[in-house]
């Protein structure tokens, strides 16, 4: 029986994930025994999961523990569909994360415990709405004691958000850089000065970075503050995450239906050959490469199949991940990944946190209105494209765009076309080499191909 | 509006706090978690009272809205207390 220990758990002695089967466990330590305890019968821990704030778990025999010596507990959370890390987040999944965390450190607080901690790698999208995964974060809070974990809320939740609100949306993805969160000194010197008049920022960012600076090689006497100081800090982090606000308005792929060339015939027959196309492989789990605002990837969500719906706009993104909260739907994650350079493993000896490419096989990928991107865009030749395909998933739903079409005409007319090898029976030839082509089906009113494969 | 006064006083009165009590210092260690400490224990007897103020600000409040509901007749909103 093998057992392999997660290569993200070594930092919190309470215990750690590991592997076993297939299946996803935690060993809970003797020296969190007394906290684990509290989390149990204080009430909080049943109050989290029946509000579904936090992952559930069951207790197992003892048996099954990775370092007997150690243990106290094995506990098996719920597994979860996919992985996902806050750089591959939209700015509202990175401020619901930091919400549902201030939520989890109240209700803590009420029940007579706190968050040790305050990663946003603690957060996991699961059925549509982030859940707290690290049963583990709890200890007995003791009057008089701060937040330990305010300095890493601030930095892995406010200061990114803070960064996209007042700068650029594209801060989010430098979360891979810094993988404890922003520095608050970086951050309080890219925002505007103006965020010195807003309470939160001022004493969150710009005096907490100023702070930490000061008292960097000082020795600080300890003092006190009491719980109802405590709850107004994290009453105010709250209201000021509350208050940030991003409009994802105006980029090129967050429009682009608003502006793209297909009639309305040609999109209903793209969207139904699609649908037969899912039908036919039946997946569990499926993969749309440039998924925009997620419209394609309904057609698969829609039928309870897991789809992790990607682009690399975040304002295509973060109009995803609303809509998909406005309807409450449960099977469609969206996030952003650049396909040119897709999340690397990272951390620790890179294994921290694995790359987007390999944390998990997909039955189903689906490359809809994408290939001419990485093949005229990004000068990729069709065989690394279909090598890229084929490590990722096992069936391939694609469609040709040939060149006379005017979205592909666009690529060109800043450039030379050195594409000759850019046909319809180029690209036939080389993918039959990885894949056997099941369907293939022409979209009326166009010159564009859907193809349905399978790795060979 | 009282609030935004309040507001506008807090947050003149805050940075020439903190201005005076951590002066601009040169680059050095990083020592994250002190910094970080310190600024709570200063900054949790305010927000700890501003906290205090809101809680009481929405108990009168949903006090008020109560009684309106009860004029209303409207039995489904119900007032967000914490």
């Amino acid at each position: 029986m093998k057992k392999v220990k997660l290569r993200s758990s070594f930092r919190d002695l309470s215990g750690f994930v590991f592997e076993k089967e297939g299946r996803v466990l935690r060993q809970v330590n003797k020296v969190y025994k007394k906290d684990y305890d509290l989390l149990i019968s204080s009430g909080l821990y049943n109050e989290l999961v029946s509000n579904q704030l936090l992952i559930s778990h069951s207790e197992l025999g003892g048996n099954l523990a990775f370092e007997k010596s150690i243990s106290y507990k094995v506990i098996e959370p719920k597994k979860l569909d996919f992985i996902s890390y806050p750089y591959e987040w939209c700015f509202s999944q990175l401020k619901d994360a930091g919400l549902l965390t201030l939520r989890i450190q109240k209700l803590a607080l009420k029940h007579g415990l706190t968050l040790k901690d305050a990663s946003a790698y603690n957060i996991q999208f699961y059925k549509g709405r982030p859940v707290f995964i690290d049963t583990l974060s709890f200890e007995k809070y003791h009057e008089g004691e701060p937040w330990v974990a305010y300095r890493q809320f601030c930095q892995h939740f406010l200061a990114p958000l803070v960064l996209v609100s007042f700068k650029d949306p594209r801060f989010t993805k430098l979360l891979r850089v810094f993988i404890d969160g922003f520095p608050l000194s970086f951050v309080s010197k890219l925002i505007p000065k103006r965020t010195w008049l807003n309470l939160g920022l001022l004493t969150h960012i710009h005096l907490h970075a100023r702070s930490q600076s000061y008292y960097a090689n000082k020795k600080i006497v300890k003092k006190k503050i009491t719980k109802v100081g405590l709850r107004g800090i994290v009453d105010n982090l709250e209201s000021t995450l509350k208050s940030l606000s991003w409009n994802p308005e105006g980029t090129q792929w967050a429009e682009y239906y608003s502006f793209t060339n297909y009639n309305e015939e040609a999109f209903v027959y793209k969207k139904r050959i699609v649908n037969s196309f899912i039908d036919t492989v039946k997946p569990k789990i499926v993969l749309d490469l440039g998924a925009n605002t997620g419209v394609f990837s309904r057609i698969a969500s829609s039928q309870k199949i897991v789809t992790i719906s990607v682009d690399n706009d975040p304002a295509a993104v973060e109009r995803n991940y609303l809509e998909s909260k406005k309807n409450k739907e449960e099977y469609i994650l969206p996030l952003i990944i650049d396909l040119e350079n897709p999340s690397p493993a990272i951390g620790w000896m890179s294994e921290e946190r694995t790359s987007f490419i390999e944390r998990r096989p997909f039955d189903l990928v689906m490359s809809l209105a994408l290939l001419h991107h990485l093949s005229i865009s990004n000068n990729l030749p069709f065989d690394n494209v279909a090598d890229f395909f084929k490590k990722v998933g096992r069936f391939l739903i694609i469609e040709f765009i040939p060149k006379k079409d005017s979205q592909v005409q666009r690529l060109l007319t800043s450039r030379k076309d050195i594409f000759g090898s850019y046909s319809i029976d180029n690209f036939e030839y080389v993918f039959a080499k990885h894949f056997r082509i099941i369907r293939k089906e022409k979209i009326p009113a166009s010159e564009r191909v859907l193809y349905l494969m399978c790795k060979k | 509006m009282p609030r935004t006064f309040h507001r506008v006083i807090k947050a003149m009165i805050v940075p020439i706090l903190f201005v005076a009590i951590f002066p601009e210092s040169a680059r050095a260690y990083i020592d994250p978690g002190s910094g970080s400490y310190i600024l709570q224990i200063v900054i949790a007897g305010l927000l700890g009272a501003s906290f205090t103020v809101k809680l009481y600000w929405k108990k009168i409040r949903s006090l008020f809205s109560n009684k309106k509901k009860k004029v209303n007749e409207n039995p489904n909103e119900k007032s967000e207390t914490s």
